[in-house]
């Protein structure tokens, strides 16, 4: 919440942020947030959180046009805040579709295309986690992840859809 | 009905819930998610229940591990995302907000950050997720242990991460409520019927009132049917031991 604070300072275009609550957490002291004074005179002590700007965002979408527009269904969770705070926004997605088909819905897409740097199509790139409503957590995957043993980080890559599709087409 | 260590903890949670309530749960919070499942089938009563993954009173198909997944925000015809949902505990529209706590004191104070020291703990642990907003300005903060130690429960945080509006703590042996207020305690309320208030001042490390507490009144047919129903296959209830 104060890190989506930081977020909503950098995107607003000012260097701080008030949030509510805070007081009460240590958070304040080792961070060296500061409080304010309600200029208005409520006589309310706000804290103020310093801007955080993204040198780059990394969000992954469900569809994508090559214009760069990059819809998605169900919640955005953080992307709205992210892509808007950064200084660069960049882009996996499910699948490329026609901009006529982002034109029927327009308020699907979360991110236009003037904003995006650049996008890649990765099927599967949420993986392992989901992606809505495509497909879901894969938890057989993150428990295998979870281990701490030699090699897992390499299985764990190696299994990408990505890396695996790959493997797969150099196969055949 | 006999109380499993499960049972026991999502029911208690469930009845923390109010009538008419806007309750919420968030990330990691697997337990409050089923008690919040578990009242909209087992209560005569209506609350609106919205989740960290953006559902506003989802009707799931199936419960997933983990308490974020969008299988909970299906059936949803609503997406109340992130920025909605703090916005709104932020102004004070949250009566009821379950969060997780590592350690919490006698002051419902809770420490999600580090044990040891900040600067070089022992342990560097997630983060408060939006604690320190959500603990002071939520109207009522519920939270809960899967296990009941001295190791959890202590005397003196680590760290201050969120301190604010804790209003209960329910373990797999006992219900701990609080008055939302600066400088109220953890009194006993409710103890589980196989442990004894001695047992539990033992695996507790701050000190509290109990002269007051009584047995947990026993789960009734409803919450019994509507948790099986929640976990037929019982690998939730494998998560808390006790």
């Amino acid at each position: 919440m104060t890190l989506v604070a930081g977020l909503r300072a950098a995107s607003f275009g000012i260097p701080f942020q008030p949030v509510a609550g805070v007081h009460g957490s240590e958070l304040a002291r080792v961070n060296h947030w500061q409080t304010l004074r309600d200029p208005y005179g409520s006589g309310t002590d706000v804290y103020v959180i310093p801007a955080i700007r993204p040198d780059i965002a990394v969000i992954h979408a469900a569809e994508i046009d090559e214009l760069g527009n990059a819809r998605i269904y169900g919640s955005p969770f953080w992307d709205h805040p992210l892509t808007r705070a950064a200084k660069r926004v960049l882009v996996t997605a499910e699948k490329l579709v026609p901009t006529d088909r982002l034109r029927e819905q327009p308020e699907l897409t979360l991110v236009p295309g003037f904003m995006v740097e650049a996008f890649a199509v990765v099927p599967g790139g949420g993986w392992p986690g989901s992606m809505h409503p495509d497909y879901e957590i894969d938890y057989p995957a993150v428990e295998r992840y979870m281990a701490d043993a030699p090699g897992v980080l390499e299985q764990h890559l190696s299994e990408a859809p990505e890396v695996a599709g790959l493997a797969a087409k150099a196969r055949s | 009905m006999k109380w499993t260590p499960f049972s026991f903890v999502v029911i208690n949670l469930a009845r923390q819930i109010r009538a008419g309530e806007i309750t919420f749960s968030g990330v990691n919070s697997t337990l409050p998610m089923i008690a919040c499942l578990l009242a909209k089938r087992a209560y005569d009563f209506d609350f609106t229940y919205i989740n960290v993954a953006g559902g506003v009173e989802p009707q799931p198909v199936t419960v997933p591990l983990s308490s974020s997944d969008p299988a909970i925000v299906h059936g949803s015809a609503a997406i109340f995302a992130n920025q909605d949902f703090y916005d709104l505990c932020a102004r004070g529209g949250l009566d009821l907000v379950f969060l997780g706590c590592a350690q919490i004191d006698a002051e419902g104070r809770t420490n999600v950050s580090a044990i040891g020291s900040w600067k070089n703990p022992r342990v560097r642990l997630p983060g408060g997720g939006g604690a320190a907003v959500m603990l002071p300005t939520a109207k009522r903060v519920v939270t809960w242990r899967a296990d009941h130690s001295t190791r959890a429960l202590v005397d003196k945080l680590d760290f201050v991460t969120a301190s604010g509006h804790m209003t209960a703590l329910v373990t797999p042996l006992a219900v701990f409520t609080r008055e939302p207020q600066e400088g109220s305690r953890f009194r006993l309320e409710h103890f589980n019927p196989s442990t004894s208030i001695n047992q539990i001042t033992a695996q507790t490390g701050f000190r509290f009132e109990h002269s007051q507490a009584q047995p947990a009144p026993p789960p009734t047919e409803f919450e019994i049917v509507a948790l099986h129903d929640l976990d037929r296959d019982g690998s939730f209830a494998a998560t808390v031991a006790g």
